[in-house]
C-alpha cells in the first residue's frame, strides 16, 4: 500500500514520502499551512488512491469532541417515550437505538481500514483537542451512558489539518507527525496549474504567475492562494486576456476583501493599519 | 543505536527531542523508512519536529551533522549575519587562506562581505550535492538493508531531484524560527499564539437536565431548554511606545496583530506613550488626546495588559520624579511608581520588547530595561517571546 498521488492532484514528492511514513508508523499526520495548499484535498486523494473509505469531521468552534464519536438522539428518545414507538421498530429501553455515530465512531466501527480526516482541528477549543487525544491515540472511546468501550476494528489512517488559527497544545502535537506545507513555489504552481489547465498558453501563464506572486508579497489581509489563482486563470483564459502588471483584470477573483481591493486600487502602497 | 549523536545535536540546536520520539524513530528505521539520506532527512524531521518554529534549526543541525556545513541561523540578507560566529570564523579563515586580501576588512562594505559569505556557503553546498555520501558516518550506511521494508511497503525518498540539501538551502522556514522577529510573513504564527488568550466556549447546547425537569413538570410534554455555553471573553489593553525610532517598524505590526484579533476579545483598547508611562497615556497615535493613567487603573483587574516598547531611555526618565521629557507630563511622580501601580492592579501583564533578548544587557537602555524587567515580565517580540508572554498572561 503506497500512496503516489492521483491525476488531478499534484503531489509534492516529499509530501508523498511523508504520507507513506505516517501510514507505516500508524501515526496521525497533522498538516498545517495556509489555505489553498491542498491540505484537505490530500485526505480525499489518499482515500481514492488507496481505495479506502473516508470519514470526515469538519470541525467548528462549537464542537465538543464527544459528538465526533457519537451522539444520543435525546429528543427522539424523549419523543418516543412520550408518544410510543409502535411503528418505528425502536425500543425506548435500548440505548443503541438512539445512538447516532459521528465520523470517529463510524471509522472505528468500520470493518475496513479507513481514512479519518479531522479537518481544521484548530477551530475547536483546546480542551476538545485534549479530549480527542486519547481517543485517537488508543483508537477507542467510551460511551458514557452505558459505560461501553468502542475499540477500532482497524486502526484508521488519521489525517488532521490545521490552518493555525490557534495554536495546538504540545501534548496534541507530540502524538502526531506534523508537517507544515509551505506555499507552492512558482515551479510547483506551474505543475498544479498544468493539471487543471493542460492547454494554457505559456505567455499567459508566465504573466499571470508573475503578477500572482507579486500580489502575494504585498501584505494583503487575505493574500490570494491557489484556488483564487485557478479561478482567475479560468476567467483570463475564457476572455482571452493576457494580464498586465499595472491593470489586473478580474482583480476581484484574486482579492476577496474590500479593504484589499481598495488598497490595491490605491496603488502599491503598503496596507494602512486602522 | 545509530544516530544518538544526531539526536543530541538536535537538542543542542534547540529542537526538543523526547525519549518516546527517539524510540519511535528507531522503530521506523527498523521498518526501513530511511534507506537513504534524503529519506532520513524527511523521516527524522517528521519524528522530532513538531513546530514549524523548530524547522530551521532542524535543517541547520542536519546540514552540520551530515554534511559538515555550518549555516548561521539568520536568513540571507539579514545584517545580523555580521554578529554570528559562523561569519566571523569564515572571515578569519578567508583572510588566512588568502581568499580575501587583509585590507578587504576595511575596504569592502559589510554588504559585499556578507554576499561573499553566502556565495562561499552555496558553493560548499553545491560541492556536496553531487553524491549522497553519508558524511557523518564516514560513508557507510548504518542500515543493513535496502529500501524494501517489511510488509512490502516501499517508501521512496523524496525523489524528483529535490535533495535534502536543496531543500535546506532554500531556508523555507527561517521566517518561522523561534528567534525570528515579528514580521509581515510570520504574523499568523504570532496570531495563533495570541488566540490562546481568549478561549470562547461553545454555544447552543441543549440543557438536558433542565429539559427533563421541565418536561416532567409539564406532565410529560416535552419542553426543550437551551442554554448558551459559557463565554469566557477577556479584555485586553495594549500600551504601545510610539516614541523612539527603534519602535517604528513594530508599531504598525503590533497594531495589525491586535486588529486581527479584535473580535476575539470582549474589548481591546490601544493607548500610546513615549518611552515610559507617567500620569497620562494617549488615545491617539500622535499623542494629543490624553487619558489619565488613573482611569486605566480603574479597569477590571482581570484585564490583560500588554506593553510594547523598547524600554530604553535615559535612567532619569524612569526614576526621577520629574523625569518626563514632555512638558505637560510633569506630575511629580517617577514613572517607575506608575508602572508598579499598573503591575499591582493587573496581575496579567507583560512587557514585549522589540530588542532581542540577548541584546538587552548591552543595549543603550540596558539599565532601564533591567529596572522595568523587575516590575513586568519582559519578553522579546519574537514568536517564541510572544508565546511565552501568552503563557505568562494565562497563568
Amino acid at each position: 500500500m503506497e500512496f503516489q498521488g492521483t491525476e488531478r492532484y499534484y503531489l509534492d514528492p516529499e509530501l508523498g514520502a511523508i504520507v507513506n511514513m505516517a501510514l507505516v508508523m500508524e501515526k496521525p499526520l497533522l498538516l498545517t499551512g495556509e489555505a489553498g495548499t491542498g491540505k484537505t484535498q490530500l485526505g480525499f486523494e489518499v482515500a481514492k488512491a488507496l481505495g479506502m473509505p473516508i470519514e470526515v469531521l469538519r470541525c467548528k468552534s462549537t464542537i465538543k469532541g464527544e459528538e465526533a464519536c457519537y451522539v444520543q438522539d435525546t429528543v427522539l428518545r424523549l419523543n418516543d417515550a412520550r408518544f410510543g414507538t409502535a411503528a418505528t421498530g425502536r425500543d425506548v429501553n435500548d440505548f443503541f437505538d438512539y445512538v447516532i455515530w459521528g465520523p470517529i465512531g463510524r471509522a472505528f466501527r468500520s470493518e475496513e481500514r479507513e481514512v479519518l480526516l479531522l479537518d481544521e482541528i484548530d477551530k475547536t477549543e483546546s480542551d476538545v483537542q485534549d479530549n480527542l487525544l486519547d481517543v485517537l491515540e488508543d483508537c477507542q472511546f467510551t460511551i458514557r451512558e452505558v459505560n461501553q468501550t468502542i475499540q477500532a476494528r482497524k486502526r484508521p489512517f488519521i489525517l488532521i489539518t490545521s490552518n493555525a488559527k490557534r495554536e495546538l497544545s504540545d501534548p496534541f502535537l507530540r502524538r502526531c507527525y506534523c508537517h507544515h506545507i509551505a506555499f507552492p513555489t512558482p515551479e510547483q504552481m506551474r505543475e498544479i496549474v498544468r493539471l487543471h489547465f493542460p492547454d494554457l498558453e505559456k505567455g499567459l501563464l508566465d504573466a499571470a504567475l508573475g503578477i500572482f506572486y507579486e500580489l502575494r508579497q504585498k501584505g494583503f489581509e487575505k493574500p490570494p492562494a491557489t484556488s483564487e489563482l485557478l479561478n482567475w486563470l479560468g476567467a483570463l483564459q475564457h476572455s482571452r486576456i493576457t494580464p498586465e502588471r499595472l491593470n489586473v483584470p478580474f482583480v476581484g477573483t484574486l482579492l476577496k476583501r474590500t479593504e484589499d481591493i481598495l488598497a490595491y486600487r490605491g496603488g502599491s502602497k503598503r496596507l494602512k493599519v486602522h | 543505536m545509530p544516530f544518538t549523536g544526531f539526536l543530541y545535536r538536535l537538542r543542542d540546536y534547540g529542537v526538543p527531542v523526547s525519549t518516546t520520539d527517539a524510540i519511535d524513530f528507531h522503530k521506523g528505521l527498523e521498518r526501513g523508512l530511511a534507506p537513504d539520506l534524503e529519506s532520513l532527512f524527511v523521516f527524522a524531521r517528521l519524528s522530532f519536529v513538531r513546530r514549524v518554529e523548530h524547522m530551521d534549526a532542524y535543517e541547520r543541525a542536519f546540514l552540520f551533522h551530515f554534511y559538515g556545513i555550518d549555516v548561521p541561523r539568520v536568513a540571507e540578507g539579514d545584517p545580523e549575519l555580521l554578529n554570528t560566529p559562523q561569519f566571523r570564523e569564515w572571515l578569519k579563515a578567508a583572510v588566512r587562506n588568502h581568499e580575501l586580501p587583509p585590507q578587504a576588512l576595511w575596504t569592502m562594505s559589510p554588504d559585499e562581505l556578507m554576499r561573499r559569505f553566502w556565495e562561499t556557503l552555496r558553493k560548499q553546498m553545491e560541492a556536496h550535492r553531487g553524491g549522497s555520501k553519508w558524511v557523518g558516518t564516514g560513508g557507510n550506511s548504518p542500515f543493513g538493508h535496502s529500501g524494501n521494508a517489511k510488509g512490502g511497503v516501499r517508501v521512496g525518498g523524496p525523489g524528483g531531484g529535490r535533495s535534502a540539501l536543496k531543500v535546506i538551502g532554500e531556508r523555507r522556514y527561517v521566517e518561522y524560527s523561534d528567534t525570528t522577529a515579528l514580521s509581515g510573513s510570520n504574523l499568523s504564527q504570532a496570531l495563533a499564539s495570541l488566540k490562546k488568550l481568549a478561549p470562547a466556549g461553545a454555544r447552543d447546547e441543549l440543557d438536558l437536565d433542565e429539559t427533563i425537569y421541565q418536561s416532567a413538570r409539564n406532565g410529560g410534554e416535552i419542553d426543550l431548554v437551551f442554554r448558551r455555553g459559557l463565554l469566557d471573553r477577556i479584555e485586553v489593553v495594549l500600551l504601545i511606545d510610539n516614541g523612539g525610532s527603534s519602535m517604528l517598524p513594530f508599531v504598525s505590526l503590533t497594531q495589525l496583530l491586535f486588529a486581527k484579533m479584535r473580535d476575539r476579545f470582549k474589548r481591546c483598547d490601544t493607548y500610546f506613550f513615549h518611552n515610559t508611562v507617567y500620569g497620562v497615556v494617549y488615545k491617539d497615535f500622535r499623542r494629543r488626546e490624553p487619558l489619565p493613567t488613573g482611569t486605566l487603573l480603574q479597569r477590571n483587574p482581570e484585564t490583560r495588559l500588554l506593553f510594547v516598547g523598547d524600554a530604553s531611555m535615559a535612567p532619569e526618565e524612569l526614576l526621577w520624579p520629574r523625569g518626563s521629557i514632555s512638558w505637560g507630563d510633569e506630575d511629580g511622580e517617577a514613572s517607575l511608581v506608575w508602572l508598579q501601580r499598573l503591575r499591582d492592579r493587573f496581575r496579567h501583564s507583560v512587557w514585549l520588547n522589540p530588542i532581542p533578548k540577548e541584546d538587552w544587557k548591552s543595549a543603550y537602555g540596558g539599565t532601564t530595561i533591567r529596572r522595568i524587567g523587575e516590575v513586568f515580565q519582559m519578553e522579546d517580540l519574537t514568536l517564541g517571546g510572544i508565546r511565552r508572554a501568552v503563557e505568562h498572561l494565562n497563568e
